[in-house]
């Protein structure tokens, strides 16, 4: 028997546009196919199959695709904007701009290009402009959740703490189930060290009914900093039934306490939270359970004097990455941070965060070599760990810190029973023995105030074991 | 000439210009007259106009013409104009006259093979080939026929003939693989078929067909990625996706399944096909949305198919539409008598639109078609347990009815270790394992249950990741997909993980495997929450996780298994995250009291109806509020609210609220002052809900567990007052409830703080209970399995 076809290539286009929406990606690709059998080529399927393949992640693809039909059809306003989303993906933030430039001024009644174009502006550092596009798209489109997200960033970016806010609660009221809105909300106050409304968020969105994990966790970092370390383990708890497969979340109830069997105190363990657990870029980290940034913090409020509110700065963050760690200390009062990294996806990344004042592509020992400044306190999180032999950056460091400053880092542990003093791990990485790196940081002039074992992450279920060493140089060893 | 020219034109296939030739020439002659009819005859049969050409062939004989081909064609028209003994007899003479002329022969076996006589046919096909070897009809059709009964080796023979003679043959090697399937040479079968489907890329049998032989050789994933390659050389080719979505069901992987067929209806959308498999094949799926519609679809397309419409209305019934499926299932019984898939799916909805006697009298009516069937039992054993009067005595009979009919085979003894002491690895077996009431009440317990003495393995289905069902992937240390599984290959598979203690949770429900439990997937098996709506009547099932409430020793003989009895009570209940707020006790704003029931409507029986008529007689001004799915269906709710009109009570004092979100069917509690529940059937999660809204509910408990769920929770959390010891007490104490505004106000503002720290929600006391009683049919089963080993491990 054979099965007639009987479908116009119009409807299928407009069905295989519906399943795409729906995220019905397995329907569509065949469907797709059809398609362009059934009809010529045109902007439509082109549109539709890059949208398919950016869906499905495969980027050379999507790129190839929208490359060509820009270049047949390069009025096309729905084809830039995937581009430039597409660029943005691969970090070409220059190239993604233009595309959504492009895009706005062929077809200016389009807010998801302007929310675009607004928050390309907000990762090339222009926030001004940025606010005005993502104003207009808002403008447009009241009740987009994202776009409102977008805005309230650029406000940030711009100092305008108030009107950030302001937009958020706009944004909950026009769509009170946006998850994102809410934890922005508690994210926002959080970072203004105002955690009773935090709390406050919190409840509201719980009274609305809005049950997420991510914000159970926010919920337990603003009391815990308010000192309801009972109702922060309750929170923690809430989110771990939420998140049960999240290994850093269960990380984060068993420091609270809140389960039977942790071993320490809430109160020391609560510090090692840190707020970037709210950020969607970092859910894949989180999910392997990197907890570096947090033990780093964990080491910083227990080493610096931080209770008058000074500032310390700058800071060195050496092998930023995506700005995890800057994420983690953003509530201290630490700064200006100056991030390094030899990846500029990595560091494109880490300016969306809007918490360093300097990004810099380079390798570290070229800046600690080329860079005069004096730094009190410089930072390596999870990058020595990519060097063998340590004492040539432990002395370049030592060379930067100032008297009293602090050099605080992670390196992956050999296994205690090893006698070399470093040797290979996995993925081009190298570990490090304990006995080594004391014998390094002493020759390289430091005090070792700590050299902690600690499990630095989870992989696959099995944890990496760490040191994470806190090295001063002394006021008087000049 | 005309005839020969017309002949040349049916040769090159233009039988429309040959018939035109033919029919525009007067004939001047009387043998030109019968060659001319003949030639017309001939035309009219390619044209399938038998009884035509029938008339032309006979107008031909009768005018001399009875030359063989004229004769045979004559056969032909005869037999396809529907006289084959005719037909066959000329055949025959033909045969007799010219035995070195292969045609007659094929011809009658063609006619025999037609009517169903097939080893007269064989006989015929064989006669055919004595005379042509290389016929390649006759090979085709009679390695068929073997295939057909089961003779593959034998057909193999003619089959390989036929594919050398005839390479081009797509039938034959059909056939072919149809014939080394037979003899279990799977992989040679897939090579067959491949070819068959290369020469016909579009004709689904092929393609199917290659599919079973790629499943039987073990290369299914391979087979799966070499469609999804010819398909994006050929899109427009719907029966490779029709394949795709056959293979990825069969290989488990439903979710790429339901995307091949959905791209393979959205192609071909008018073809029947498709859209009956992407119906059933969502029907199997938690997403009878889609199913409904997908299933209304093929319908449409296939009104005369009444498997579809049996399948339909059981999506209908998932989707609370019980109303409709009710209607559909009535209908589809007066138009093709009653059926048992349709009586058994009639039973279930009729149960659930509060016709209780009627739903167990159409259930008995189906057991009466099929008495060996198990389905119909189980409609029965869903039933019972809701209608009023039924005993535990009368339930468990129907339970081991059913349960005794479930087929069983031989399966080698257990090897788990015997030590009494060791970690156990404890399966849970249920589709539910997920946010639905399975998971709500028994999630907390799992999670505390000692990790270091009992290993969690989740025997379920790959549904939509809820919260639930990650606490579940949590806490277990491997899932297992079963729901490509037969129950065979279940109880296979969960002897080979080692299970120590099954545990069901589905019971006879919509994703339960309780049949699979008759061939013991594990030494010791037990029931817990999951259509536990009374024992299982089992044999194979030993123990069943219960408390003092639920089943006090005066109650054990209703039950065909032994009692794991918890201390408090037999679940722990999980509160959701994110329940609204307890409000205010409403009678006080309002000046009138509101009883409220949000339990199923087949829990409401003709005497429940009655009673509460009897308590809003005793309380002046006192509405009740039910709410349940059906009551969106308003036809349903206008039965419910004529009933209590028959016992004189006001409309108005009657609100029927349907279906909502979960927060908000939560919401709604803060316009209730107390719950009724009902009975035989009480509340169960239900209950424990009402509890965390700040709301009690008045219970009586019966014999069977079903009735017994209220009293336990309630017991639980400290409010045994709220339990009547009989249907009077119920009455009276509901009225006297209703009198006592302060003493519910007070109990409503501390009932969710109560709730949280009572034993129902202990989770870690909870999950000790659990742990013991686990270990308890544990040492059982080793005391039993080495008694002198045992002894000495005391």
């Amino acid at each position: 028997m054979d099965l007639q076809i009987s479908v116009d290539a119009e409807s299928l286009t407009r069905r295989v546009a519906d399943l795409i929406d729906t995220r019905r990606i397995g329907a569509a690709r065949p469907l797709l196919a059809a398609a362009r059998r059934m009809a010529p080529s045109s902007p439509r399927l082109a549109e539709l199959s890059a949208l398919l393949a950016l869906r499905e992640g495969r980027l050379d693809l999507a790129q190839a695709e929208l490359d060509r039909a820009i270049a047949d059809a390069p009025e096309h306003a729905g084809l830039r904007k995937y581009r430039a989303d597409l660029r943005r993906q691969l970090g070409d933030r220059v190239g993604a701009t233009q595309d959504a430039a492009e895009a706005v001024i062929l077809d200016r009644n389009d807010p998801a290009a302007k929310a675009l174009l607004g928050l390309l502006l907000l990762d090339l550092g222009q926030s001004a402009d940025a606010v005005r596009c993502l104003h207009e798209a808002v403008a447009d489109a009241p009740a987009n959740p994202s776009f409102r997200e977008g805005l309230s960033s650029a406000l940030v970016a711009c100092g305008n703490e108030a009107d950030a806010a302001a937009t958020l609660a706009e944004g909950i009221a026009a769509a009170p189930g946006s998850v994102a809105l809410r934890n922005a909300a508690i994210l926002l106050a959080v970072r203004r060290y105002d955690f009773a409304a935090a709390v406050q968020w919190a409840d509201d969105a719980l009274a609305a009914g809005v049950a997420d994990a991510c914000l159970f966790g926010l919920k337990g970092h603003a009391l815990s900093s308010l000192g309801q370390h009972a109702e922060a383990a309750d929170a923690y708890t809430e989110a771990l039934k939420l998140r049960p497969d999240d290994p850093y979340v269960r990380h984060l109830v068993a420091a609270s306490g809140a389960v039977a069997g942790a071993e320490r105190a809430p109160n020391e363990y609560l510090r090692a939270v840190f707020d970037g657990y709210a950020d969607r870029f970092e859910t894949h980290l989180i999910s392997l359970g990197y907890r570096v940034p947090g033990l780093i913090r964990a080491a910083l409020l227990h080493r610096l004097d931080i209770s008058d509110g000074a500032r310390i700065g700058p800071v060195l963050d050496l092998g930023c990455g995506t700005g995890l760690l800057a994420l983690a200390i953003s509530d201290l009062p630490l700064g200006p941070v100056v991030g390094v990294d030899l990846s500029p996806r990595m560091l494109a990344a880490a300016a969306e965060k809007q918490l360093y004042a300097e990004l810099r592509e380079a390798d570290l020992m070229h800046v600690l070599a080329t860079d005069a400044t004096s730094w009190p306190l410089i930072l390596a999180a999870d990058v020595l760990c990519y060097i063998g032999a340590l004492d040539d950056v432990l002395a370049a460091v030592h060379a930067r810190l100032p008297p009293g400053g602090l050099f605080v880092f992670s390196v992956e542990e050999l296994p205690a029973d090893t006698a070399e003093a470093w040797g290979p791990g996995g993925k081009a990485r190298y570990r490090h023995g304990l006995s080594y790196v004391r014998q390094a940081a002493t020759a390289a002039g430091f005090t070792v105030h700590a050299i902690d074992r600690e499990v630095l992450r989870y992989e696959i279920d099995a944890p990496v074991p760490g040191l994470l060493a806190v090295l001063g140089r002394a006021g008087d060893d000049r | 000439m005309t005839v020969e020219a017309a002949l040349v034109r049916l040769r090159q296939g233009d039988s429309a210009g040959a018939l035109a030739l033919l029919s525009s020439r007067l004939p001047d002659a009387a043998a030109e007259q019968s060659a001319c009819d003949a030639a017309l005859g001939m035309v009219l049969l390619a044209e399938d106009r038998p009884a035509e050409a029938l008339v032309m062939l006979r107008a031909a004989v009768a005018l001399g013409d009875i030359s063989p081909a004229t004769l045979l064609n004559l056969a032909l028209a005869e037999d396809r104009a529907g006289e084959p003994n005719r037909a066959r007899g000329l055949m025959h003479e033909l045969e007799r006259r010219l035995p070195d002329w292969d045609e007659p022969p094929l011809r009658i076996a063609e006619s025999l093979r037609a009517a169903g006589e097939t080893a007269a046919a064989e006989a015929a096909y064989t006669r055919a080939l004595e005379i042509d070897p290389r016929r390649i009809e006759a090979l085709v059709a009679l390695g068929a026929l073997m295939v057909v009964r089961g003779a593959g080796a034998e057909a193999q023979g003619l089959l390989l003939r036929a594919c050398g003679i005839a390479p081009g043959n797509a039938e034959a090697w059909d056939a072919l693989g149809l014939a080394l399937m037979l003899t279990d040479e799977a992989n040679l079968a897939q090579t067959a078929f491949a070819e068959a489907q290369r020469l016909a890329p579009r004709t689904l049998d092929f393609a199917l067909h290659l599919v079973d032989a790629a499943i039987a050789a073990g290369a299914g994933e391979a087979e799966l990625a070499r469609l999804e390659q010819l398909g994006q050389h050929d899109p427009l080719n719907v029966a490779l996706l029709m394949a795709q979505g056959a293979l990825a069901e069969k290989l488990g992987r439903r979710a790429a399944a339901i995307d091949a067929l959905e791209a393979a209806v959205a192609l071909a959308p008018d073809e029947k096909l498709p859209a009956a498999w992407l119906g059933s094949t969502l029907a199997r799926t938690d997403r009878p949305r889609e199913a409904e519609a997908a299933l209304a679809r093929a319908m449409m397309l296939d009104p005369d198919n009444a498997q579809l419409v049996s399948n339909h209305a059981a999506v209908l019934i998932r989707l609370y539409r019980h109303a409709e499926a009710h209607a559909a299932l009535t209908a589809l019984i007066a138009r093709d008598g009653p059926q048992v898939a349709a009586l058994c799916n009639l039973a279930n909805a009729t149960v659930s639109l509060g016709q209780q006697e009627a739903a167990v009298a159409t259930a008995r009516q189906a057991i009466a078609l099929q008495p060996d069937a198990v389905l119909p039992w189980r409609a029965l054993c869903n039933s019972l347990p809701y209608r009023d009067g039924t005993s535990a005595t009368e339930l468990l009979q129907a339970l081991r009815s059913c349960a005794a009919l479930l087929p069983r085979q031989a399966m080698a003894a257990f090897a788990n270790t015997p030590h009494p002491d060791r970690r156990l690895r404890i399966g849970l077996l249920s589709g539910n394992l997920r946010t639905h009431p399975v998971g709500w009440l028994t999630i907390a317990g799992f999670e505390t249950l000692d990790p270091t003495a009992f290993d969690i393995v989740c025997l379920g289905r790959n549904a939509a990741p809820d919260p639930i069902a990650l606490r579940f992937a949590a806490v277990a240390s491997e899932w297992h997909e079963t729901d490509s599984l037969t129950d065979a290959a279940l109880a296979a598979h969960a002897r080979a993980l080692g299970i120590d203690i099954l545990i069901d949770l589905g019971g006879y429900g919509d994703q339960g495997r309780l049949p699979a439990c008759a061939l013991r997937l594990a030494p010791v098996q037990v029931k817990w929450v999951g259509m536990q709506n009374h024992s299982t009547g089992l044999a194979e099932m030993d123990w069943f996780i219960t408390d003092a409430i639920e089943t006090p020793p005066e109650l054990e003989h209703g039950y065909s298994e032994r009692m794991l009895r918890l201390p408090d009570g037999y679940v722990c209940y999980s509160p959701p995250p994110n329940a609204p707020a307890v409000g205010p006790l409403p009678a006080l704003a309002n000046g009138y009291v509101t009883f409220g029931c949000f339990n199923n409507l087949a829990k409401i029986t003709p005497r429940v109806i009655a009673t509460w008529a009897d308590i809003l007689h005793r309380v002046p001004g006192a509405r009740l509020v039910l709410k349940t799915h059906q009551f969106s269906d308003p036809p349903t709710a206008a039965l419910i609210r004529a009933a209590f009109a028959g016992h004189a009570i006001a409309p108005a004092r009657i609100v029927l609220r349907g279906s909502s979100g979960h927060r908000a069917f939560l919401a709604e509690y803060n316009d209730i002052d107390l719950v009724l529940d009902p009975f035989p059937y009480a509340g169960g999660l239900t209950t424990c809900e009402a509890l965390w809204m700040g709301v009690p509910t008045l219970t009586v408990p019966g014999e069977i567990f079903a009735s017994r769920h209220s009293a336990s929770h309630l017991t639980n959390v400290g409010l045994a007052d709220w339990v009547a010891p009989d249907l009077a007490a119920y009455v009276a104490m509901a009225v006297a409830k209703a009198a006592d505004l302060d003493g519910l106000a007070a109990l409503r503002a501390g009932l969710r703080a109560r709730t949280k720290t009572s034993r129902l929600c202990d989770a870690p006391r909870f999950g000790r209970h659990l742990g013991a009683a686990l270990r308890h049919a544990w040492r059982d089963w080793c005391a039993r399995t080495t008694p002198c080993t045992t002894g000495a491990a005391g």
